[in-house]
C-alpha cells in the first residue's frame, strides 16, 4: 500500500488521503501526456543526494588547499618572471606575457572540459539511480522524466537515431514507469550493449593475440595496458560519457572497485570454467594459456566499464557475461595457427 | 452396414493418435480465453490475432523485440464441425467507419494461428532454421463457462445450492414468479411435459431477469438456458432446480425425470463442451471486468467472485508431463488473471487495478499456484479506446482519460476517482468512483501496426513467451 501510494504521489497526481471523486473535464483543458522530450534539463530529476561523510570533505580540503597553495606559488613565480622579463626589455616582457596568457587560457579550457566530463560521469550515476527508482514506481512521471533524459543524452548521436526512432514508435501513453524504463532498456540500450560487447570482444582478442605473438613480456604488458585503456574510453564514449583525463582516472578507480564486485557477481563457476579452460589450453601451450588469460582480463575490465558507464543498471537477464567472450576467445588460437 | 461404424471408429482413433503424437513434436498451444459474460473475450481474441498478424505493436514480446519473429497467418482448423471465429467480421466492426464493439457471442467459434519464428538458441537454430507455433483459440458465450461446475454436482446438490442462492437478495424478488410456479407442483407428482416446460420457462425467465437486473448478475446456471446455441427447444433444456422431495421418488415422477435430464445435460452438453474445448488447454487467460462489476455495485462484485471461483474449479492446473500429453491429457501450466478495460483508467492507476484484481482473485490464484502452475496478474486493455491526459483540478494535476463515451458524440475527459485499495463489502460507496464505457476510437488500426492496446504484449509474453524461444 505505502509503496503504491508513493508511486502515485511521485507521479505528481493525487494522494489517497484526500480522495477526489469522479470529475469530468472540458476536453480543451486537458494536456496530453507527452515527453518533454530531448530536454537535457530533464536529467536534473529529483534524486536522493549521495551520502557525504566528513572524511570526504577532509580529503577535499587537503587536496583543494594543496592545489590552491601550488597555484599561488606558481602565480608569484610567474609574476616575478614577467616583472624580470619586462625589466630586461619590453619585447621579451610582451612575449612572456603572451605565452603566460596562452598557458592560462589553455589550462582553463582543459579544466572546464574535465569538469564537464566529470559531470557527464555523475549524470550516468544519477540516471542509474533514477532508472532504479522508476523500475519500482507505478506512476507515469518518473519514467517519463527518465526517458526524456535518455533521449536528451543521445539526441545528437546519429548511430543511436534508429534505435531512438524505434523506441518512439513503440512507446505509448499507456506505459507506466516500469514499462517505459524497460522499453528504453530493451530497445535503445540493448543495441548499445551489443556494440559494447563487440568492442570488449575485439579488445580481448587483440590482447590475447598480442601476448601470443609478442617476443617479450614487456611488450605484452604494454599492449594490454594500451588496449585496456582504449576499450574503456571507447565504451564510455559509446554510452555517452566521453570521459576526459580526470574522468578516465575516476572511471578507472570506480571500475577497479567494481571489478572485484563484478568478478564476484559473475560467480565462482565462471571462474572455475575460465580456469579449467585456461588449463586445458595451457596444456597445449603455456603461451596460449597465458594469452587467453590476458584476453579474459581485458574482457573483464571492459565489462566492468560497461557496468560503470551504462545509464541503467543491468538486470539478471541482460548482464554481460564472460562466458560468451571466453567461447569466442577460445577460437582465437585456431584462427591464428 | 456394420462395417462402416467400425472403420469410422478406427479412422477416428488413428486420427486422434496421430494428432496426439503430433503435439509431442510440434509446438501446439491451446489458449483458453476464460471470462464471464461481457468480460471482453471476443475483443481480446480479435486483438490478439490482429496484433500477432501485424506484429507492429508488441515491443514486450521477446520474440519480436529480438527480431526472431517472421510472420503469422491464419489457418483452417482441422476440426470442421465447429464454426470458425468470425475474426474479419469483428475486426471490421471495430475498425469500420462507425466503430462499434462486437455483438455478444452466441455460439462457439474457433481459430488457428500459425506463428513462424527463429529459435533462440544457436544450437536449435542449426537443427531447425525456423520453428512454427500452432495457436488454437476458442471463443464462446461467457454464460456457458458457468456450466463447468455442474460436472462435479448432482441434481440434488445443484438444486439445493441454486434454491439457496435464489432466496437471497437481490435474487429473491426476481425469483418470485418461478418460486410460485414451483410451489404449485409436487416434485413427486407425475412427469407431465407441459408442467415441466412451464417450470423450465419460469426458471429461464428468472435467469434472464437476473441478467437484465441492475446488478447484471452473472452466476446463472445452466448457461444454455440463456444462450441455447443450437439446442433451443430441445428436451434437454426442460428442467429446473427442485426442492428435495418429501417422500420416496418414483421413477416416472417429476423429480426423477428432471434429475435424468439434468444428468443428460451434464453429459451431452457440458461434458462434451468441456472435453472438446477445455480439457486440452495449455495456457489460460482469465479476463475479469472488475470495473464493470464495481459500477454495477456490491451484489455484482460478490456474484462475479463466486462465479469466477466456481468456474475455475473445473480446470486442471499444474505442470504437465510428456506422457500425459501423449495420452491426450494436458494441464494448464500458466494462468494469467487480467483486469480488462484498463483503458478506463489513466496510466498511473493501472498498477492499482492489478493489485485490486490480485486481492479479488487471491483464493483462486493460491489454489492454482499450489497446483504448480505459474500465475500472474495484470491490468490490460485488448483495445485501447482512450488516451491518458492530465487536467488541472483544484490546484492539482489529475491523470485522466480522454475518449468518446458510448452513446455520446463528443469526446470527454474523465477522472474516474481513486480506486479502493481492497475490495471489501460494501465494495463501492457510491460516488467515489465512476467509470464510463467508451466507444472504440475512430481510425483504430489505421497505421497497419495492429489494434492499439494496453499491455497485450506483456500478457502474450507471459502466456506464450516460453514456447516462442
Amino acid at each position: 500500500m505505502s509503496g503504491r501510494q508513493s508511486g502515485a504521489s511521485a507521479g505528481g497526481t493525487v494522494d489517497r488521503d484526500d480522495p477526489i471523486g469522479p470529475v469530468e473535464f472540458d476536453v480543451d483543458a486537458a494536456q496530453p501526456l507527452v515527453f518533454d522530450g530531448d530536454d537535457a534539463a530533464a536529467a536534473d530529476v529529483a534524486t536522493p543526494p549521495p551520502p557525504s561523510p566528513g572524511r570526504r570533505w577532509a580529503v577535499r580540503g587537503v587536496v583543494g588547499g594543496g592545489v590552491l597553495l601550488v597555484l599561488t606559488a606558481l602565480g608569484f613565480d610567474v609574476a616575478d618572471l614577467l616583472a624580470r622579463a619586462f625589466a630586461t626589455s619590453i619585447a621579451l616582457g610582451t612575449a612572456a606575457a603572451v605565452v603566460t596568457a596562452g598557458a592560462a587560457i589553455g589550462l582553463v579550457v582543459l579544466l572546464a572540459d574535465e569538469v564537464r566530463s566529470l559531470a557527464r560521469l555523475r549524470t550516468m550515476d544519477r540516471l542509474r539511480d533514477v532508472g532504479a527508482l522508476a523500475m519500482n514506481s507505478a506512476g507515469g512521471r518518473v519514467g517519463r522524466d527518465y526517458a526524456a533524459a535518455i533521449t536528451g543524452l543521445y539526441r545528437d548521436r546519429g548511430d543511436v537515431a534508429t534505435a531512438l526512432e524505434r523506441w518512439r514508435g513503440s512507446v505509448g501513453d499507456a506505459h507506466d514507469d516500469r514499462e517505459l524504463v524497460m522499453l528504453i532498456d530493451r530497445v535503445v540500450l540493448a543495441d548499445l550493449d551489443r556494440r559494447a560487447e563487440a568492442l570488449v570482444l575485439r579488445a580481448a582478442r587483440d590482447a590475447a593475440i598480442a601476448s601470443m605473438l609478442s617476443p617479450a613480456a614487456v611488450i605484452d604488458v604494454a599492449v594490454m595496458l594500451w588496449r585496456t585503456v582504449r576499450v574503456i574510453r571507447q565504451i564510455a564514449a559509446l554510452y555517452g560519457v566521453r570521459p576526459g583525463y580526470i574522468g578516465s582516472v575516476r572511471l578507472f578507480r570506480h571500475m577497479m572497485g567494481n571489478l572485484a564486485v563484478a568478478g564476484l557477481a559473475e560467480t565462482g563457476h565462471h571462474m572455475a570454467i575460465e580456469a579449467l579452460g585456461g588449463t586445458l589450453a595451457a596444456a597445449v601451450s603455456t603461451k596460449v594459456g597465458q594469452a587467453l588469460l590476458n584476453g579474459l582480463l581485458t574482457a573483464r575490465i571492459g565489462i566492468a566499464a560497461m557496468h560503470q558507464c551504462r545509464p541503467l543498471a543491468f538486470n539478471a537477464d541482460n548482464r554481460p557475461s564472460l562466458a560468451g567472450i571466453r567461447r569466442a576467445l577460445l577460437t582465437v588460437p585456431r584462427d591464428i595457427l | 452396414m456394420s462395417i462402416i461404424p467400425s472403420t469410422d471408429w478406427a479412422l477416428q482413433t488413428l486420427e486422434q493418435w496421430g494428432e496426439r503424437a503430433g503435439t509431442l513434436f510440434q509446438n501446439r498451444i491451446r489458449l483458453g480465453v476464460t471470462g464471464l459474460r461481457r468480460s471482453g473475450k471476443t475483443v481480446f481474441v480479435t486483438s490478439v490475432i490482429d496484433n500477432l498478424l501485424r506484429a507492429g505493436r508488441l515491443p514486450f514480446l521477446d520474440v519480436i523485440a529480438e527480431g526472431r519473429y517472421q510472420a503469422a497467418r491464419l489457418e483452417a482448423h482441422p476440426r470442421h464441425d465447429v464454426p470458425r471465429f468470425a475474426f474479419e467480421q469483428h475486426l471490421s466492426a471495430l475498425t469500420g467507419p462507425v466503430p462499434a464493439w462486437p455483438e455478444p457471442t452466441r455460439g462457439l467459434g474457433q481459430i488457428r494461428l500459425l506463428i513462424r519464428f527463429q529459435p533462440h538458441s544457436p544450437l536449435r537454430r542449426r537443427v531447425q532454421r525456423q520453428s512454427t507455433l500452432v495457436l488454437d483459440i476458442v471463443d464462446y458465450p461467457g454464460e456457458w463457462l458457468l456450466d463447468l461446475p455442474l460436472l462435479t454436482r448432482d441434481f440434488a446438490t445443484w438444486s439445493a445450492e441454486t434454491l439457496a442462492l435464489a432466496d437471497r437478495p437481490p435474487r429473491a424478488a426476481l425469483a418470485a414468479p418461478w418460486r410460485q410456479a414451483l410451489a404449485a407442483v409436487s416434485p413427486t407428482g407425475p412427469a407431465d411435459e407441459t408442467v415441466m416446460r412451464q417450470l423450465a420457462d419460469a426458471y429461464t425467465d428468472y435467469l434472464h431477469a437476473c441478467r437484465r437486473s441492475e446488478a447484471g448478475l452473472t452466476l446463472l446456471q445452466p448457461g444454455r438456458f440463456i444462450e441455447p446455441g443450437d439446442l433451443a427447444g430441445a428436451p434437454l433444456l426442460v428442467f429446473c432446480p427442485l426442492p428435495p422431495p418429501a417422500g420416496e421418488v418414483l421413477r416416472p415422477s417429476l423429480y426423477a425425470t428432471m434429475a435424468e435430464r439434468f444428468e443428460a445435460y451434464k453429459d451431452a452438453v457440458v461434458g462434451r463442451f468441456f472435453r472438446d474445448h477445455f480439457a486440452g488447454l495449455d495456457r489460460q487467460i482469465v479476463l475479469v471486468d472488475l470495473l464493470g462489476a464495481m459500477t454495477r455495485g456490491s451484489p455484482a462484485v460478490s456474484d462475479t467472485a463466486v462465479a469466477l471461483t466456481t468456474a475455475l474449479e473445473a480446470f486442471r492446473h499444474g505442470r504437465g508431463y510428456w506422457l500425459e500429453r501423449l495420452i491426450g491429457v494436458s494441464r494448464i501450466d500458466r494462468v494469467l488473471f487480467a483486469a480488462t478495460k484498463a483503458d478506463h483508467l489513466a496510466v498511473d492507476q493501472h498498477d492499482d487495478l492489478a493489485h485490486l484484481l490480485g486481492g479479488f482473485v487471491a483464493d483462486a490464484r493460491n489454489a492454482i499456484r499450489f497446483a504448480g502452475a505459474s500465475v500472474e496478474t495484470m491490468a490490460i486493455a485488448a483495445v485501447k479506446s482512450t488516451v491518458s491526459v492530465q487536467s488541472p483540478h483544484l490546484g492539482r494535476t489529475l491523470s485522466c482519460v480522454r475518449g468518446t463515451p458510448l452513446g455520446r458524440t463528443a469526446p470527454t475527459v474523465l477522472y474516474p476517482g481513486a480506486l479502493p485499495a481492497r475490495l471489501v463489502p460494501p465494495y463501492i460507496d457510491t460516488g467515489t468512483v465512476r467509470f464510463l464505457d467508451f466507444q472504440p476510437p475512430p481510425g483504430l488500426g489505421d497505421d497497419g501496426r495492429g489494434l492499439s492496446h494496453i499491455r497485450l504484449d506483456r500478457a502474450l509474453q507471459f502466456l506464450l513467451g516460453d514456447v516462442l524461444t
